[in-house]
């Protein structure tokens, strides 16, 4: 049994890892787009009120300052706040905020466990007790972190579907799948906080675990944190089937859409991208659109008084 | 107590999906909170047969319904190979990035249902709800496109029974969105359900030749083909210019040449046509402050030159572009430094951002918007101002694609700060501003009962916001002006305004910018704002 969860561990960590970067990867690869943006634009000098460099006079001639490290910390803030939620649907967030959280809390609780792996084979002793200040620091880290990943997320997954079944809209939306995940996740983080009150209140198993996977050493645990372990691996390995990269996608959605305010500036980067897309060959049928021709072509050809074909 | 709508509703055929019901759209404060007429008229027998209005008993496209079987399936055949085509890099290079993400990463939280005005305003009609449309086509996609198993398409719900009359309820209820944007600006995963109104209408119009014709034929086409979406020709727009010159003599004393493709001029104006049409006060009011403040300008009458609309923007790429493109070549035949556009949203979106990756090369000419250059003219001191002349309240409206689109929201602000005394903003205002009503082309469709829609539906927030922004004078004797700095959304005034007789019930004109600034003036003998209802 020991064997078999580290090998399923391993597997789901490269699993989740590979398919969430051809996921991420797929979507940078997507060809750039007429520009779209949105305001407010965070690293713009007046996103207080949602101002941009168009509204100073001859723009393209003043300096554009941008503040990375504001629209980075405003992108990454919203995983742990969700103001829009908490803004516009209290009773919604009540219960979106825990689950979230959950997912958060989770996954950051194993990186902690691997690292507090990697100083137990150094020595450290992860106790209440440890004499070592780091090891007294891991232990109530993983006590903290496990801890609130197993309650908020069982909260949130009962949470949800009822509020998704009592508001009209959500309800109106919602699909078998939504139902299912929230009752697997429920049983993902029920069983682990089954096993963390009833069985294993320090979390050491949890660490014999993770020093197991590091030492390639099966470890011996109680069967339902087995149990829970196995759960969560499958978790791993079904989360890229859910729109759970929505936590990076929706900030690169910011960075390359919302966002992109970049101008076209002549013999610049963007100019020679547009340059080559407008050389690609458009298939649209309408009939003021001359298909098989370059983009190009299409949108300085066609549509012109002394070329105009018939109108639909 | 509404009746629980499913997705399946949409596709059944016949009968009407929604119908609106006046008792349950959003309140207006009084003396509006009560109408003697229904707000949205029937159609005739005869324009519904002709005609589908069986979404909402509105049209606005209104499609003829097949006469065979086979006609049908060509139809949807037809519209299955166009929605292919937004999923690839060369037909769709433009929008495919945006049109994935919210395709794949919108939650359907509803969050965006409670930002969107015309859901909010038809009193919660699930139809109207952002994510609708991007629903009916994730599953068009997934069953259609994808060809997905159909025990995973249980799983996710998304199955969807095609026949033509859920195209065709589709492509109006693409036109039930004035793609103003605002639930996009709040989703929080960064998806933009209205793009996926815009990208319907793009299948509607780049695949299968179907657009309202107040858009396409008589705008884009008739732009291009006679160099303004208002049928103006550069002889008609002449003689309309004289006219102005001479108006501007008779109401301040200035003797005043527009000047017209001046070659080497710094700047080339560009105004949206409808000025030149219906409120050549606001043509007239630009020239006198140019002319004061000393700017080295022109107008155009090339192609397109001499109309800044880009009525491209909101519905076909390729129309667009071949706007955006004669507008530069307008400009670099007559070799200007740069181009400025007059008071319209959308041509400043269009022309300035969405346009800045279609040009290349010496196309790339430098565009921004007239509102930074009358803010320096009007806090440089060159013209002097009595703020007096403006001492009646004036609200600012912000046009979607000037403000919340691209982020211009103060010059215009500064500037009313300055020469309007009683100037009062809405709520909320700036980049969480509501639509007039009319983006997105509504303004100009004036086909069947559109209108109706427009003036109850979809402009019912904004009429709302300028009431409350007037509540302290509510009646017609004290008169207000509502600044308008777009030439769509004052055509959308004019409408609404008329529709409820907000002129004679409570004195609201609606005007541009640059009719305050010229109002100001104090080295003019008359007021240039005449408080007639036109």
């Amino acid at each position: 049994m020991g064997t078999l969860i580290i090998v399923l561990t391993y597997i789901a960590y490269v699993f989740i890892v590979v398919v969430y970067t051809i996921k991420i990867v797929a979507w940078l690869k997507l060809p750039p787009h007429i520009r779209w943006d949105l305001y407010p634009v965070i690293h713009e000098e007046n996103y207080r009120y949602g101002g941009s460099y168009y509204e100073q006079p001859e723009w393209w001639t003043k300096p554009r300052p941008r503040n990375t490290w504001r629209s980075l910390f405003y992108s990454l803030k919203d995983n742990f706040y969700m103001g829009e939620y908490f803004n516009r649907n209290r009773t919604y967030w009540l219960c979106l905020l825990p689950w979230h959280l959950g997912f958060i809390f989770i996954i950051t609780f194993h990186i902690l466990c691997f690292f507090a792996a990697v100083t137990m084979v150094g020595g450290l002793e992860i106790t209440a007790g440890s004499p070592q200040l780091l090891g007294k620091g891991f232990y109530y880290l993983l006590l903290l972190t496990g801890g609130v990943a197993f309650v908020a997320g069982t909260f949130g997954s009962i949470g949800m579907p009822i509020v998704r079944l009592a508001d009209r809209g959500l309800r109106t939306y919602s699909m078998p799948m939504n139902f299912f995940n929230y009752f697997f996740f429920l049983v993902v983080y029920g069983s682990g906080l089954f096993a963390w009150l009833m069985l294993d209140p320090t979390l050491e198993e949890y660490r014999a675990y993770w020093l197991g996977l590091i030492t390639l050493t099966p470890p011996e645990l109680h069967p339902l944190t087995v149990l829970h372990i196995v759960l969560f691996d499958i978790f791993l390995i079904y989360l890229p089937f859910t729109r759970s990269t929505h936590y990076i996608t929706r900030i690169l959605a910011y960075y390359f859409i919302r966002w992109d305010d970049e101008p076209n500036l002549p013999g610049g980067k963007m100019e020679k991208q547009i340059a080559s897309l407008l050389e690609r060959k458009v298939s649209w049928e309408g009939k003021h659109i001359p298909s098989g021709k370059s983009w190009a072509e299409a949108a300085t050809e066609s549509g012109l008084p002394e070329t105009k074909k018939d109108t639909p | 107590m509404k009746k629980n709508f499913h997705i399946d509703d949409f596709t059944h055929p016949g009968g009407q999906v929604t119908e609106l019901d006046p008792a349950e759209l959003s309140p207006l404060p009084p003396p509006y909170d009560k109408r003697e007429k229904p707000p949205i008229r029937k159609l005739t027998d005869e324009q519904s047969t002709r005609m589908d209005a069986s979404l909402d008993g509105v049209v606005a496209i209104g499609l003829t319904p097949p006469k065979s079987p086979e006609e049908e399936k060509a139809f949807i055949d037809k519209f299955l190979a166009g929605i292919e085509k937004l999923f690839s890099t060369d037909d769709n290079w433009t929008f495919l990035q945006p049109l994935v993400h919210t395709l794949e990463y919108c939650v359907k939280c509803q969050i965006c249902s409670d930002a969107c005005p015309v859901y909010v305003s038809s009193g919660r009609q699930d139809i109207y709800r952002p994510t609708m449309r991007p629903e009916l086509f994730r599953r068009i996609v997934s069953t259609y496109i994808k060809k997905e198993h159909p025990l995973l398409r249980k799983i996710k719900d998304s199955d969807i029974d095609l026949n033509w009359q859920t195209l065709a309820r589709l492509g109006e209820l693409a036109y039930r969105c004035t793609l103003c944007r605002r639930c996009a600006q709040v989703c929080p995963l960064s998806c933009d359900n209205a793009l996926i109104s815009r990208e319907i209408r793009k299948v509607f119009s780049q695949q299968m030749g179907i657009a309202p014709k107040e858009i396409h034929e008589k705008g884009s086409v008739q732009q291009l083909r006679v160099g303004s979406s208002t049928g103006m020709t550069p002889a008609a727009l002449r003689n309309i210019l004289e006219f102005a010159e001479e108006e501007i003599e008779e109401k301040t004393g200035r003797k005043i040449k527009i000047p017209v493709d001046k070659k080497g001029a710094d700047i080339l104006l560009i105004h949206n046509a409808g000025e030149f049409i219906a409120w050549p006060e606001n043509l007239e009011a630009f020239a006198i402050i140019l002319d004061a403040a000393g700017v080295d300008w022109t107008l155009s009458t090339e192609i397109a030159g001499y109309d800044s609309v880009n009525y491209g923007v909101w519905y076909d790429d390729f129309q667009f572009a071949r706007v955006a493109i004669r507008q530069s070549q307008a400009a670099r035949a007559l070799g200007v430094r740069k181009i400025s556009l007059g008071e319209c949203g959308h041509a400043h979106k269009a022309g300035i951002v969405v346009a800045d990756r279609v040009l290349v090369g010496d196309l790339i000419i430098p565009r921004e918007s007239s509102l930074p250059l009358l803010e320096e003219i009007v806090l440089s001191g060159r013209i002097k101002f009595d703020p007096s002349r403006n001492h009646f309240p004036v609200t600012l409206h912000d046009p979607c694609n000037m403000v919340r689109l691209m982020g211009i929201v103060e010059p215009q602000r500064r500037i009313l700060r300055k020469i309007c005394p009683q100037f009062r903003e809405m709520t909320p205002h700036g980049v969480e501003n509501y639509c007039c009503g009319g983006g997105s082309g509504f303004a100009i469709t004036q086909s069947t009962n559109f209108p109706d829609w427009r003036n109850s539906v979809s402009g019912r927030m904004k009429m709302k916001q300028i009431l409350e922004a007037f509540q302290d004078a509510p009646g017609p004797e004290v008169k207000k002006y509502v600044c308008a700095p777009c030439s769509n959304c004052k055509g959308q005034f004019r409408d609404m305004f008329e529709y409820y007789d907000v002129w004679e019930k409570s004195g609201i004109l609606y005007g541009g910018l640059v009719e305050l600034i010229v109002n100001a003036m104090a080295d003019l003998k008359k007021p240039f704002i005449q408080w007639e209802w036109h």
